[in-house]
């Protein structure tokens, strides 16, 4: 044995780099469309709903391709110690990645039933905020993929508080003022932050999913 | 598929045919096999025109005299001499070669592969061995003279002899082929796997027991064959028997010759006995008893590998 | 991609805390456990700074094993990292070549292998051993695993004995009628479990087995890992293997060797002893993450 031929599984290498690179790329896709959502809103644009909505599907068919690689991965190199760690994550941050993909669509569906995009001033700064923020927390996962670092992890919930404050200030700023707003308008914001707060804790997920990868823990455990 | 891919394929074919198929004779081949073909030949039909030439001689023989030829004893008269003499001879010395050197050889041979450890002396022991394989015959024949004659005689079984007989020619003999037993002996142990050993010893055998229970056993088709195939080469010597005094001409054992008188008075051997009437004067010796003794030697030879790999046969179980 | 976790592994610094009692205690990451083993399982055999030599060769240095009764513990490393050298200097098989030299202690029970009046013969009839190769021997089936019972003076019924020993081996149903036929009339699966039934014979408490699969097929090695796991009721094993899925599919802990290769010697050293559901999920050592997930070996 020579020590560290680091080149030995060079193949198996690169096939793994390509997974972490497509989960960074899908996460942009999945980041890109998130912030879109949030820009129809705060820039009322409802003309780009439909946008947004079709720019869901390439990340659909993207996950489900990065899926099939991963089970294939597993199948034929039987992985173990931190690749058996990444490639278990990486079937995770894939969920994680679709579902906010999702959420970024629901948002934009919840603002197509309504007649008109919100635009009390309160409201609409409100929700821009939030977004941004549960954009900004999926960023860091992504961040977390990117440089395989376990510290942003480590810090996600606490960094997530923001959002939920962002989101219960939103929720009470709603319930003053539903009777103005109208019952329809009020559930469809609640719903809109509600997918937002979720959008960041998937990105916590992601981060966290990162930091097992590396320390083969997560965070808050042990 | 389309028809260019089709051409493709047709020509690939073509192709692979080309470079895999036969490209001729390959003369070199044939002229180098053809001539071990000769050469085997031409040894074979030496071999064979030696046979024809003695069977032919030793025909007559045969022809007049039957079984009495090998069941008569020596004679001066050509009409009425016969080899039983010599083939009781050569039989006593063989037995004397595998009741000596057949137990020593093989416990040498035993020692020397399973217990001795790898030092000099060891590998100076295992070199004396097979530089003793290679002395010529008469070497040993002086050293009977000089040691086992004179043995033999003051052990008190010198006999009418003085120790020129047949115990004296045996343990000569047992000597000579002692090297050899040892050397096929121990190719037999050296050739068990080690892997059975290993599997003895692993189950709480001691090395008596791996070497009794595994080792011999399965060497034991291996010594044989070599061992016996030794008793050949003693039987056909004639040099040291000259050296250390076998009888060469007519000796009259008396009549009433017991086992003892046999073992202890003067012998001869076979081919001693082919030696000494292809010297003879008188004609008939020297020009038919002489090839009829060697086509008597020759079947003793052949019985005596027939029944080495008899030996083998039996003792090599089909595992 | 592996290395990269890795240096983010490293660089992330595992905290030391000051536990409630005050001491301080190095907080490793929490692993993955499947359960067992059982560290409440005694200790049969310490291997304690046991060095192997062949010669002036240094093979093996300083190897410190706790092994604990009723479990597989699997020896795992590159060639001539000395894995199997420290696997043969535990039933003495090691004393059959001249030159070999153990150095530390072997304690079985206890009692020091290695002492001055410890009798080899006996010390093999305790700690039995299956080889990377079927070896059974030139004869019948039935004397193959008589044997050893045989030398050991062994006062029941023999053909109990043998019955006995070969549904242990689940190979009894497959021989039973072929009793006095040859043992090289078997497979080669076949004659691992024989070889396995004839080290069981002589009822050891530890079975030591060398590669004992890497000449099967992977059915007959399916066979003989679900053999061991009953075999594991009563005995202590420890298996040699190169490989690493085999480690990971039978045995209790794992021991990664590796080879030092400065200084002109090739000496074996252990890198890591840990449970095997840690070795493989989170091991300790950069060195064992490179071997076992195929980086260099």
């Amino acid at each position: 044995m020579e020590p560290h031929d680091a080149d030995l599984r060079h193949h198996y290498d690169s096939e793994l780099e390509e997974i972490r690179a497509s989960l960074v790329d899908l996460g942009t896709m999945a980041l890109s469309n998130i912030r879109h959502a949030g820009i129809v809103f705060s820039e009322n644009r409802p003309e780009e709903i439909e946008t947004v909505r079709n720019a869901d599907i390439p990340i659909n068919a993207k996950y489900t391709e990065l899926e099939a690689r991963v089970f294939e991965i597993l199948a034929l190199q039987q992985p173990v110690a931190s690749d058996l760690r990444f490639l278990v994550a990486s079937t995770r941050i894939l969920y994680e990645l679709e579902r906010s993909g999702d959420l970024a669509v629901n948002v934009v569906k919840a603002l197509a039933r309504l007649d008109g995009i919100p635009t009390d001033a309160s409201i609409h700064s409100a929700v821009s905020q939030l977004a941004e923020a549960s954009a900004a927390m999926f960023t860091r996962g992504i961040e977390a993929i990117a440089t395989l670092d376990p510290e942003i992890g480590m810090g996600a919930e606490l960094e997530d508080e923001a959002t939920d404050h962002l989101t219960a200030s939103l929720y009470k700023l709603v319930t003053l003022n539903q009777d103005e707003l109208g019952l329809e308008t009020a559930v469809a914001l609640f719903r809109i932050g509600r997918y937002f707060e979720r959008i960041a804790d998937h990105g916590v997920n992601i981060a966290e999913n990162v930091t097992f990868v590396v320390t083969a823990q997560f965070p808050g455990e042990g | 598929m389309t028809a260019a891919t089709k051409r493709r394929e047709e020509e690939t074919k073509r192709q692979v045919e080309r470079a895999i198929g036969r490209s001729g004779i390959d003369w070199t081949s044939v002229w180098f096999s053809g001539a071990l073909v000769v050469l085997l030949l031409t040894t074979l039909s030496i071999l064979l025109v030696l046979i024809a030439d003695i069977l032919m001689k030793a025909w007559p023989t045969f022809q007049e005299r039957g079984i009495t030829f090998v069941t008569d004893g020596l004679s001066l008269n050509p009409a009425t001499a016969g080899v039983f003499t010599a083939i009781v001879g050569s039989v006593m010395i063989a037995t004397i070669v595998a009741v000596i050197s057949f137990p020593i050889g093989i416990a040498a041979a035993v020692w020397l592969e399973e217990y001795a450890p790898n030092n000099r002396f060891t590998q100076f022991v295992d070199t004396t061995v097979r530089n003793l394989a290679g002395v010529p015959s008469i070497v040993y024949g002086l050293l009977g003279l000089a040691i086992f004659v004179p043995l033999v005689r003051a052990l008190g079984l010198g006999g009418s002899s003085d120790g020129k007989n047949v115990l004296a020619a045996g343990i000569t003999m047992a000597v000579l082929v002692l090297p050899i037993v040892v050397i096929t002996a121990a190719e037999a142990v050296r050739a068990v796997p080690y892997s059975i050993r290993e599997a003895g010893f692993g189950v709480g055998a001691t090395q008596w027991e791996v070497i009794r229970s595994h080792v011999v056993p399965s060497a034991l088709p291996g010594i044989l064959t070599g061992t016996v195939l030794t008793l050949a080469r003693a039987i056909g010597e004639t040099a040291p028997l000259l050296v250390i005094g076998v009888a060469t001409g007519y000796f009259a054992p008396a009549g009433d010759a017991t086992l003892a008188d046999q073992i202890t008075g003067p012998y001869t051997a076979l081919p001693v006995v082919v030696f000494s009437w292809s010297r003879q004067t008188q004609a008939e010796f020297a020009n038919t008893l002489a090839p009829a003794a060697i086509i008597v030697l020759l079947a003793v030879l052949f019985i005596l590998n027939g029944a080495a790999i008899w030996l083998r046969n039996r003792t090599e179980k089909k595992w | 991609m592996a290395n990269n976790i890795q240096t983010a592994h490293r660089a992330t610094a595992v905290p030391m805390k000051l536990n409630e009692a005050g001491s301080i205690a190095v907080s490793g990451p929490k692993r993955v456990t499947g359960g067992t083993p059982d560290d409440s399982n005694r200790v049969i055999l310490e291997l304690d700074a046991v060095d192997v030599f062949y010669g002036d060769f240094h093979a093996v240095d300083s190897v410190t094993i706790p092994i604990r009764e009723k479990e597989i513990t699997a020896l795992i490393g590159p060639s001539g990292c000395g894995k199997s050298s420290v696997l043969r200097s535990i039933n003495r098989m090691n004393d059959l070549i001249d030159t070999a030299r153990v150095e530390g202690s072997i304690r079985y029970h206890g009692v020091d292998l290695y002492g001055p009046t410890v009798d080899p013969v006996e010390v093999r009839r305790r700690i039995g051993m299956v080889f990377q190769k079927p070896n059974p021997f030139p004869k019948s089936i039935y004397e193959n695993v008589s044997f050893g019972p045989k030398i050991a003076k062994y006062g029941g019924n023999m053909d109990d004995l043998v019955e006995e020993s070969l549904r242990r081996a689940a190979l009894w149903d497959e021989v039973k009628d072929k009793l006095e036929q040859s043992a090289y009339a078997l497979s080669g699966g076949q004659q691992q479990r024989l070889c396995i039934a004839r080290a069981i014979a002589t009822s050891p408490d530890v079975v030591l087995m060398d590669e004992p699969a890497s000449s099967l097929d992977p059915i007959a090695t399916l066979r003989i890992e679900e053999l061991m796991f009953d075999l594991k009721q009563q005995y202590t094993i420890v298996i040699v293997t190169h490989n690493m899925q085999q480690a990971a599919r039978v045995s209790d802990r794992t021991a990664f060797f590796s080879v030092d290769v400065s200084g002109g010697q090739r000496t074996g050293h252990l890198v890591e002893f840990s449970k095997t559901t840690e070795l493989f999920t989170n091991p300790r050592e950069s060195q064992t993450e490179d071997y076992i997930t195929g980086r260099f070996g």
